[in-house]
């Protein structure tokens, strides 16, 4: 797992919405679903969405934004960090 | 044909309209000819007493005593309207239609998870009279307060429906608000009875309203009454002073009935709603909405703008903390069924609210320019999710409805009737809207209400058409009946009138089209629109100002158009000396305002300025600033005493225009 990127999504979670408390929230578990344990909430996935487009240069299929993909931190940093384009956080 | 045309008008539709039908009755009555909205609306205007009037007459509403006179001067800011006529709002929203409508379902609940609860309009009424006689058992007087922090259910209605039976004043929250933004709120209006819901659920997630019921029951030192709504227990044991008795739901609705036909008649101008609208600077402003003025507004929007009736369906996505959940709740008056959605409109799957409106056989959906977006943006097509038979009109309000966004309604939703509706909690109900006789054109809204003479304050002074401040010239049912606490009237006065005397000033900034249409285009106000929430900026610098080393704050809005709802808010601080804005900082502050706030009080942007621009007289410009960040031109440089502010604001790389 690309643990620059998995900060950079962490990061972003707190910018957001939890302020400092996403780890926390998580709990060591990165398949957590975000859904089920209120981590975003229904804008959430939009706004996660372009901020992984406009960070990591990737384009997002707008048919992939569905919980298989997005619903948790693993899902997110297993999905991104193979699409064309992908570059590897500094 | 126009090339901005976005929809003709339905032949079909428009003649067996209700404004069609009520231009003819105002034709016969007058003997005037109405060729046309224009000249009704022109009529309207002109003999603004008489269409109010005959709107009464018309509508058939319950209520009694002399129409005359209908409005007691022609003075915006202190002219009553029909003040010999007496009604119950509940009564007008509960009568009996006929058998049919007896049994047929006037209220839907549905949530997140699926779960179903309707009440017939029978059924709803029975249990207004079991819970309005809970409250007269609980000393409940006419003009007492009552507050509630109610999800969007079924029982907050007839909760919100059962203060009104006995004429009391209902003001509501919703449960995402933070406890300091609930107790300014609250503290404000003296309430006699708290009523909250145990719990509310965000995305699956069950979230305990046990700490709010107890803070709130503990600080509104005049509250005698805790009614829990749901079964919680934790509600129920909780452990209050002496002074507060928790009261369960089952236990009010014990004390047998207080019949539809026992109900008193109250004035038209009596209290029922109380609003909040939180500005620039001070506490939010309690605003006491009429409940004949909130009736009639309403009804006239509902039936004549928006075509609602019996067999009509109508779901407006709002919380009880929005005055669309006022709004829609007159719609029970013309028999229009309502449904209420408690929960988040994308869990379990992003399309649940689509699938349920579909499920559900909605007629007319209440969106916001911004659910709109954030479909659009996630890729998602409507029209592949379900067929939408039933669905006829989509409304949008909240925020601005884009040109491009009625394409994507067209080609990705269904050709809908799209009203874009627009006014707010200063008026409970809209100033521009939906018309059937009318063309549809991109991004405007069909129409200026029925009878408001409304027109923008340009550089040339008051305009019928052009851009400026949104200003009504002439008296309307709607407008607040005063502020509470403001006994002398000037806070009111400060508010709405002082800057243009005489007429009513929105905050909106305007564009009216010579073929009857309008655009609005933001606030000209201080007051900020987040993902279609409106956030007084007073509510985030309390907040903020607290934080040790902020010494000032502004909050602005900036125009983002890959944003949901098209825009971010912004904030700017100035710090002391040797305090530095670090993520930790950020973080904390961002914390704070969630909390004591709301989600939506938490920026986007956070960023440290040396200083804030102010005027000569010591008054802080976000005008200035907004006009900088949003790319505009800076007008009013000069006025500054410190424009070098400015420069240093403009320079920020994180604060760079965006659209």
């Amino acid at each position: 797992m690309s643990l620059a990127l998995r900060q950079r999504v962490v990061d972003w979670l707190d910018d957001n919405y939890h302020f400092g408390d996403t780890e926390a929230l998580l709990a060591g578990d990165d398949e957590k679903s975000f859904l089920r344990n209120g981590i975003l909430d229904s804008l959430g996935f939009v706004k996660l969405m372009l901020f992984l487009e406009d960070t990591f240069t990737v384009r997002i299929d707008r048919k992939d934004v569905r919980p298989e993909n997005f619903d948790s931190l693993g899902k997110i940093v297993r999905y991104i960090s193979v699409l064309p384009g992908y570059r590897e956080p500094a | 044909m126009s090339a901005d045309l976005y929809r003709d008008v339905d032949e079909q539709r428009a003649n067996t309209s209700a404004m069609r039908a009520f231009m003819g009755f105002c034709a016969n009555r007058t003997q005037l000819k109405f060729d046309g909205y224009a000249q009704l609306q022109q009529w309207a205007i002109r003999d603004s007493a008489e269409f109010w009037k005959l709107f009464l007459e018309w509508s058939r509403l319950p209520v009694s005593g002399s129409p005359d006179p209908t409005v007691t001067s022609s003075d915006c800011e202190h002219a009553q309207f029909f003040p010999n006529v007496r009604l119950n709002y509940a009564r007008c929203l509960l009568r009996s239609f006929d058998a049919e409508a007896e049994n047929r379902e006037a209220v839907v609940g549905v949530r997140e998870d699926g779960n179903r609860a309707a009440l017939t309009r029978a059924e709803l009424r029975a249990a207004v009279e079991r819970f309005a006689a809970g409250l007269r058992s609980l000393g409940v007087k006419p003009g007492d307060r009552v507050v509630a922090v109610v999800r969007n259910t079924p029982e907050a209605i007839v909760a919100c429906l059962a203060v009104a039976a006995i004429g009391a004043m209902w003001s509501s929250v919703a449960p995402d608000i933070g406890d300091a933004a609930a107790l300014g709120r609250f503290s404000q209006l003296d309430p006699v009875v708290l009523i909250t819901h145990g719990e509310y659920i965000v995305h699956g997630v069950r979230k305990s309203l046990r700490e709010r019921a107890e803070l709130l029951a503990k600080e509104l030192r005049t509250v005698t009454t805790l009614v829990a709504l749901d079964e919680r227990p934790d509600i129920a044991s909780l452990s209050l002073e002496t002074r507060v008795r928790v009261v369960l739901r089952k236990e009010l609705e014990g004390y047998g009935a207080l019949p539809m036909s026992e109900w008193d008649e109250f004035p038209f101008n009596q209290p029922l709603f109380v609003l909040f609208s939180s500005g620039t600077t001070g506490a939010p402003k309690c605003l006491m909405h009429g409940a004949g003025g909130s009736l009639i507004e309403h009804h006239k929007e509902h039936v004549l703008h928006s075509s609602f009736g019996s067999g009509e369906k109508l779901y407006f996505h709002t919380s009880a903390g929005w005055m669309m959940w006022n709004w829609q709740l007159s719609a029970l008056a013309c028999d229009t069924q309502i449904v209420v959605f408690d929960g988040s409109p994308t869990f379990p799957v992003q399309d649940a609210l689509l699938r349920m409106l579909d499920r559900e056989q909605v007629t007319i959906f209440g969106t916001s320019a911004t659910y709109l977006h954030a479909l659009q943006q996630l890729g998602l097509s409507p029209a592949s999710v379900a067929p939408f038979e039933k669905l006829h009109t989509l409304q949008s309000t909240g925020s601005i409805l884009y040109d491009a966004q009625y394409d994507w309604i067209a080609s990705e939703f269904k050709h809908l009737e799209v009203h874009s509706i627009s006014g707010g909690t200063d008026i409970v109900g809209c100033f521009v809207l939906g018309n059937p006789l009318l063309q549809t054109y991109r991004g405007e809204s069909q129409c200026v209400s029925l009878g408001m003479d409304v027109r923008v304050m340009t550089g040339q002074g008051v305009q019928r058409h052009g851009e400026g401040e949104l200003v009504c010239m002439n008296p309307f049912p709607s407008r607040p009946v005063g502020i509470y606490g403001d006994s002398n009237g000037d806070r009111f006065h400060k508010t709405y009138f002082a800057e243009n005397p005489g007429m009513w000033t929105h905050g909106d900034q305007v564009r009216l089209l010579e073929r009857g249409s309008a655009r609005i285009l933001g606030r000209s106000d201080g007051t900020l629109n987040v993902r279609g929430v409106r956030i007084g900026p007073a509510e985030i610098y309390s907040v903020v100002l607290s934080v040790p080393g902020v010494v000032q704050a502004m909050a602005v809005e900036q125009q983002a158009p890959r944003e949901p709802g098209g825009s971010r808010l912004v904030l700017l601080l100035v710090l002391q000396e040797g305090v530095v804005l670090d993520r930790g900082l950020t973080l904390r502050i961002k914390k704070e305002l969630n909390q004591k706030g709301s989600p939506n009080h938490v920026p986007a942007v956070i960023v440290q300025v040396p200083g804030l621009p102010a005027t000569h007289s010591g008054k802080y410009s976000e005008k200035a600033v907004r006009d900088l960040l949003n790319g505009k031109p800076l007008t009013n440089r000069g006025a500054m005493r410190n424009p070098e502010t400015l420069d240093a604001i403009g320079a920020h790389p994180e604060l760079q225009p965006l659209a």
